[in-house]
């Protein structure tokens, strides 16, 4: 028989009503903790695309900033003149833009919060400093589609051939076969 | 027996024991000044390694302590920690927060995948290694069928830029923009003209002070017990398989950890085929570093990784230079990784041999020259 064989068996561990309940606790909260850090991470790690618009609207209720300076946070400031639009990446939920517009040197810095699930919204700097609600909206890429169709075709713009029509053979004005 | 011999002895002693390691310092200092590369920017790639792989070849050690060989199942470790980082991703994570959450997620994949990993190991006593190596090739189906089919199928992901273009899978490659070199970047000292990563170096000291730590606990000297004789580690009641399975399962969980801090400074993760050299590199690592299947030590960890990395760093350029193409260096480098873990390996059956020769050769009461002498060296008597 072997050494190991011949060894008594160990007595059962007997724990308590109180002891299990205890372990259950602890471990329950360890396994909140544990998820809860993650949820933290999710929501201070979480990046969002900013996109800082200076457009006019069609309905004409606003119109784009003649020359502006915006900021996000403590990123790098960037002018913005009618028409422009541009992209800050940030992280997180709860933000700040400022605002210097160049013409009557106004300032303005407001506060924003990103919905946590939306990749990108949309800040209308025009909007925002006329007090229109919601200034900040979530922005999709069908939406940019959609924008990008919806844009009024140029002036003078046409998708036939251009100028006038050629004369058909024989009509006055129609060329000539070349002579032999 | 003459004055001169014993350091003779000593000196051929000195030589096989550290065989590798030497061999190694003269292909690096060799191949440098074909490379034509200056030494500050060698010494900046070094530092640069050191950072990113020191963390994955340390998961190597406890292993070694319990006398399990070299881990070569850290790849399912890795592989987790790859998981981890698809989800930060695709949740769009960034920083040290997506890297927390990656291993937030790696964490419990790592630790089932390292305690399936150990009760294997426990079904093959003394085949530690290779039984790791398949087992690495096994998970790998899974991870692939896991991330190929499974995310995007059943499991939703929410970033359309991580998708293949069918529907479902992870692309080939993962652009790992929004967490690339975050924990690096979080201090980053630079003096006399070299970058160096502070926190991540801290990581690695803390690491190392958990070693060395753990090695004196309880647990640790029972490692220790286990991996010089299962038998006598046994009979002194020690729970021999629950040691082990506790070795394997936290050299996994630092391999995913390790696999993150690698991938992090990459930036770029190739999402089926990433993990598939981690578990070789480290290996070559720590045995180019003098370590062996029995016995490592930290020093092991990071004078490998030093001197193997210093050689990768040059060689492409020294085989362009010699040869006139670098896919020479890169053979080269691929063929002496190899290299190095089979001599190491031929190395150490040598001594063991050896040793077993002197130690029957002792409980008759001779001496280990007279033995080879009758001998001729052919591995002792039967």
């Amino acid at each position: 028989m072997s050494a190991a064989k011949a060894r008594p068996a160990a007595p059962l561990k007997t724990v308590d009503a109180a002891t299990r309940t205890r372990r259950l606790v602890i471990r329950g909260v360890l396994l909140a903790l544990y998820l809860g850090l993650m949820v933290l991470m999710i929501f201070t790690g979480r990046r969002h695309t900013i996109l800082i618009d200076n457009k006019d609207t069609t309905d004409g209720s606003y119109e784009a900033i003649n020359g502006m300076e915006v900021s996000i946070d403590r990123q790098e400031p960037s002018e913005y003149w009618p028409g422009d639009r541009d992209k800050a990446i940030v992280q997180g939920q709860r933000h700040t833009i400022k605002v210097s517009v160049f013409d009557d040197g106004t300032e303005v810095a407001k506060s924003f919060t990103v919905p946590l699930w939306t990749d990108i919204v949309i800040i209308s700097v025009p909007k925002m400093l006329k007090g229109i609600e919601p200034w900040v909206e979530p922005f999709t890429m069908a939406q940019q589609i959609e924008e990008a169709q919806s844009q009024p075709a140029l002036e003078g713009m046409s998708y036939q051939s251009d100028g006038p029509a050629a004369p058909a053979a024989g009509e006055p004005g129609a060329p000539q076969p070349p002579s032999p | 027996m003459s004055a001169q011999t014993i350091p003779q002895n000593k000196f051929l002693k000195f030589l096989t024991q550290n065989a590798v390691v030497i061999i190694f310092v003269i292909i690096t200092a060799v191949a440098i000044p074909p490379s034509g590369l200056s030494l500050p920017y060698i010494l900046q790639e070094v530092i640069t390694r050191l950072g990113r792989n020191s963390f994955l070849v340390l998961a190597l050690l406890l292993p070694i302590y319990a006398g399990m060989g070299l881990n070569f199942g850290m790849t399912l470790g890795a592989m987790a920690g790859q998981i981890g980082l698809i989800f930060a991703v695709n949740f769009g994570i960034a920083n040290w927060q997506g890297l927390l959450f990656a291993l937030l997620v790696g964490l419990p994949i790592s630790v089932l995948l390292g305690y399936i990993c150990g009760l294997v190991m426990n079904k093959a006593k003394g085949r530690e290694m290779v039984t790791g190596y398949i087992l690495a090739f096994f998970i790998n189906g899974i991870y692939q069928f896991f991330v190929l089919y499974m995310l995007g199928s059943v499991i939703p992901i929410r970033n359309p830029a991580i998708v293949l273009s069918r529907g479902y899978g992870i692309r080939n490659t993962l652009n790992l923009e929004s967490v690339r070199q975050s924990l690096d970047n979080i201090l980053m000292l630079r003096v006399g003209g070299f970058a160096i990563p502070v926190v991540t170096f801290l990581i690695i000291a803390l690491l190392c002070v958990f070693i060395v730590w753990f090695k004196k606990t309880k647990l640790g000297q029972d490692m220790r017990a286990v991996g010089q004789d299962m038998g006598v580690a046994e009979a002194s009641g020690i729970p021999v398989e629950k040691t082990r399975i506790v070795a394997i399962l936290i050299s996994t969980v630092l391999a995913c950890a390790g696999q993150i801090i690698f991938l992090q400074n990459m930036g770029n993760l190739a999402t089926y085929n990433a993990h598939d050299q981690t578990g070789f590199f480290a290996v070559a690592a720590i045995l180019v570093g003098g370590a062996s299947v029995t016995r490592a030590s930290i020093a092991n960890v990071f004078i490998g990784v030093v001197l193997l990395h210093a050689m990768f760093i040059v060689s492409p350029l020294a085989g362009q230079k010699l040869f006139g193409s670098a896919m020479i260096g890169e053979y080269f480098r691929q063929f002496i990784g190899y290299g190095v873990i089979a001599l190491s390996l031929v190395l150490y059956a040598y001594r063991t041999r050896k040793a077993a020769a002197e130690a029957r050769l002792s409980l008759r009461g001779g001496t280990a020259s007279a033995n080879e002498a009758s001998n001729g060296g052919n591995g002792g008597a039967k």
